[in-house]
């Protein structure tokens, strides 16, 4: 996929516009343009397309083609070349992902419908109705699309960046296990040197000691390194694991928004959290409410005319209206209340279940 | 209704409203209690003075004490529930005059507030245990200071006649807050009545508001509706001047009737008011009423339609509000006749015969007052006072005080064991 541009220096190969071959012009380039996908050459295009849009040269072709849409040509096969825009075309608006579904099977349907209109375009069988209800979808579900874009987008780069770290950590680990060798070796050597030179300064009593003391040595070192690589190892694997833990929060975030249109069945309702609503202390109660008297603005009393017009009180805060609420709230306070009743009824209650007090006060009474 | 709900929420209705019958069945309780105390302590006082051994001061056993010896001595009289209630009346009208003594004199509800403590703590306490006359002057002062009226102690005690000192007024203090389960708040129905004539002449100047109940009113229908009442007992110029006449009417009403009956525990503040600007202007109170409750108040209900909370109001207001009318009709002050101040006559003199002598020394507990806050405040919270089963339980304690401090006398202590014991 990677592989740059077709350049096959095939030496007859012809611009099928103006005819000229590679044998002529050696630095020919072939252009192409997804709106028809005839190929022609780059000459041909700037000759053409320059002064703006203009139709397309090759005989009974009638599509109107701009110059910034051609391209260079990356599959050999055209149909390939059509078949893979078209694809990514419709990847790229029928973004769903795998978490928006329901149920496993829906997101199956979802991919089967989705290969079913690449496979309609290609084939061009019901293009103009499957295009109408392609941008339907990217209108109605424009923002969906576009989370889910940013999702992936941020997804690749994440991968990336995760190929990179363990690139990098294996070059390091190469190193170190190269390192380790050379040193292991130089060891062994002055180890060996060692030994000899030794063998070489003592008498041949103690030949075999020192033989055996060096190979001892050299196995302990090998054993403690061994345990020493083995450290590093669960070190670098509990790295990575809690590296990949990090990543996948990040692509399962939930996306909001997503309406459910029709062409896309199974998806899951996504529930927009309620906004939470500010604090009301009084529990639906507006403070001011009262059911027997509406609460004026001012009352005539000549009495009270006085401490309106007074100033100074007013000043230090004092508002009449204070007094008018108090005054009509206790002139109906308890209008509907009949004590008789209600007491009546409050003592029934207590006495079917007497307290601690009433008994002791009975007992008072009995001393 | 929302006034309705925050009314039930006050002090004065979960503690101190009663039923006729349970307010009846409370005095005679007390005064059931009080009595045997009465009883027992002024044969105790008796025999201590008949018995020169200082043995007999001990405590006695009251349970077989009163049978073997009741009937060979001649039975204390005590003062019936009826009398008690006459007998506080008579405190309350004087703390009324008592107020005037002021330079300025106590407002109005100062002095109300002061009545309703005395009235409250005469539910649970008897003036055969503690006298009302030293009782009064505390209601007093305590009133002052819970109405936000404030007063030196000095100044206070000044006015008072007898000239008690500063000390004597405030010594049953806690033992009056203690009656009153802590609950100072008493809701009178002087700023409702201020309420009601304020709107009252909004309405008659044509500024009425709607009741939110009943939306169709207007300014005008309400003021055309004022007018077209029938007119008050006594003529009257103008309408402003007949609000102005009916006003201060029920006023004077709240001020004494209301105070000196039982209205208070057993009525709300506003239906007190309502009832009490019945009485004085009767046609301006009722057209007031329909205004509120959307039709005129009857005994029968005009529409049976149970989904309007209106209509139930009406009916049960109907009795409530003529109740409370007679109630409060019905009061004349004791000063005012001849017949009644023989009778409260009477009962001072019998009162002064079957007082409590360990009731009088009340500056006692003031010290030993802290202590006991914290029992008396969970049966606050329960809603049963038991003050006059107190007042046995200090008896005792004060006894057993005395002799600690006689002890000393004894060159070698004290009784090991208690006399309790001892007589077993």
């Amino acid at each position: 996929m990677a592989s740059k541009g077709i350049d096959r220096r095939d030496e007859d190969e012809v611009c099928p516009v103006c005819k000229s071959s590679r044998y002529l012009n050696p630095n020919m380039r072939f252009l192409i343009n997804p709106e028809c996908y005839h190929k022609m050459c780059e000459s041909c295009v700037d000759r053409i397309f320059s002064s703006g849009p203009s139709n397309c040269p090759v005989a009974g072709c009638r599509k109107t083609l701009r110059k910034n849409r051609f391209r260079a040509q990356t599959f050999e096969d055209i149909g390939v070349e059509r078949e893979v825009d078209i694809r990514r075309r419709v990847m790229q608006i029928l973004n769903r992902r795998e978490e928006e579904f329901d149920t496993k099977r829906n997101y199956d349907d979802f991919l089967e419908q989705r290969e079913e209109i690449i496979a309609n375009l290609v084939s061009r069988t019901n293009e103009a109705k499957t295009n109408a209800q392609l941008a339907k979808y990217a209108t109605e579900n424009e923002q969906s699309i576009r989370a889910n874009l940013a999702l992936e987008e941020q997804e690749a780069t994440s991968f990336q960046a995760r190929m990179t770290l363990e690139q990098e950590e294996a070059q390091r680990r190469r190193q170190i296990a190269r390192q380790e060798y050379e040193n292991e070796r130089r060891e062994l050597q002055a180890g060996r040197e060692d030994m000899l030179s030794r063998l070489a300064s003592g008498t041949t009593a103690d030949a075999n000691a020192i033989a055996r003391e060096s190979s001892k040595v050299h196995l302990k070192k090998s054993s403690a390194r061994r345990s020493e690589e083995e450290r590093i190892r669960l070190k670098q694997a509990a790295l990575r694991g809690s590296e990949t833990k990090r990543g996948t929060p990040l692509s399962n975030s939930e996306i909001a928004g997503a309406a459910d249109s029709g062409l896309i069945k199974g998806l899951k309702k996504i529930k927009t959290p309620e906004l939470e609503k500010p604090y009301d202390p009084f529990m639906g109660l507006v403070p001011e409410t009262r059911d027997y008297f509406t609460l004026q603005e001012s009352y005539p009393s000549t009495f009270l005319e006085r401490q309106r017009q007074n100033v100074q009180g007013s000043a230090g805060g004092y508002d009449l209206r204070e007094y008018y609420s108090r005054t009509m709230l206790e002139a109906f306070a308890g209008l509907g209340v009949f004590v008789e009743e209600e007491v009546s009824k409050r003592e029934a209650e207590k006495s079917s279940k007497p307290t601690a007090t009433e008994g002791a006060a009975i007992a008072a009474a009995s001393e | 209704m929302i006034e309705d709900d925050i009314y039930r929420t006050s002090s004065q209705f979960r503690v101190w409203s009663y039923t006729e019958q349970s307010l009846q069945s409370l005095r005679a309780t007390t005064n059931v209690i009080a009595s045997d105390r009465v009883r027992t302590a002024l044969r105790r006082a008796r025999e201590a003075q008949q018995s020169a051994t200082p043995s007999a001061t001990g405590t006695p056993q009251p349970g077989s004490d009163v049978e073997s010896k009741a009937s060979d001595e001649k039975p204390i009289d005590c003062l019936t529930p009826e009398e008690e209630l006459v007998f506080v009346r008579y405190y309350c009208e004087s703390l009324l005059e008592l107020g005037d003594e002021y330079k300025p004199p106590l407002p109005t509800t100062v002095r109300a507030t002061a009545i309703q403590y005395l009235r409250r703590f005469y539910l649970t306490n008897s003036p055969m245990t503690y006298h009302p006359k030293k009782i009064m002057a505390t209601a007093l002062f305590v009133a002052t200071k819970t109405d936000n009226y404030y007063m030196s102690l000095r100044s206070f005690a000044e006015a008072i006649p007898g000239n008690p000192s500063p000390d004597e007024v405030i010594a049953p203090e806690f033992l009056l807050m203690q009656g009153l389960r802590f609950t100072f708040d008493v809701r009178h129905p002087f700023r409702g009545l201020e309420g009601g004539v304020m709107e009252l002449s909004a309405i008659a100047q044509g500024q009425g508001q709607p009741t939110p109940l009943l939306p169709h009113q207007t300014a005008e229908s309400l003021k055309q509706g004022i007018l077209s009442i029938a007119p008050p007992p006594t003529p009257s110029s103008s309408i402003s001047d007949r609000i102005g006449r009916a006003h201060n009417a029920t006023r004077e009403l709240l001020k004494t009737a209301a105070q000196m009956t039982d209205v208070y525990f057993l009525y709300t503040p506003s239906q007190i008011w309502l009832s009490a600007l019945l009485l004085s202007d009767r046609p301006l109170a009722e057209y007031y009423l329909e205004t509120k409750l959307g039709g005129p108040i009857t005994s029968t209900p005009s529409n049976p339609d149970p989904s309007n909370p209106l209509n139930e109001i009406r009916t049960k207001l109907f009795k409530v509000l003529s109740d409370c009318a007679a109630l409060l009709q019905a009061y004349t002050p004791l000063s005012a006749d001849a017949s009644q101040i023989k009778n409260l006559k009477r009962i001072a003199k019998k009162h002064y015969k079957c007082q409590n002598p360990e009731g009088a020394n009340m500056s006692q507990k003031r010290d030993s007052a802290p202590s006991r806050a914290v029992s008396s405040a969970a049966a606050t919270d329960s809603g049963q006072v038991t003050s006059e089963s107190e007042t046995e339980r200090l008896a005792k304690k004060r006894k057993l005080e005395e002799q600690k401090q006689n002890g000393p006398k004894d060159m070698f202590g004290g009784e090991l064991v208690p006399d309790r014991t001892k007589g077993q």
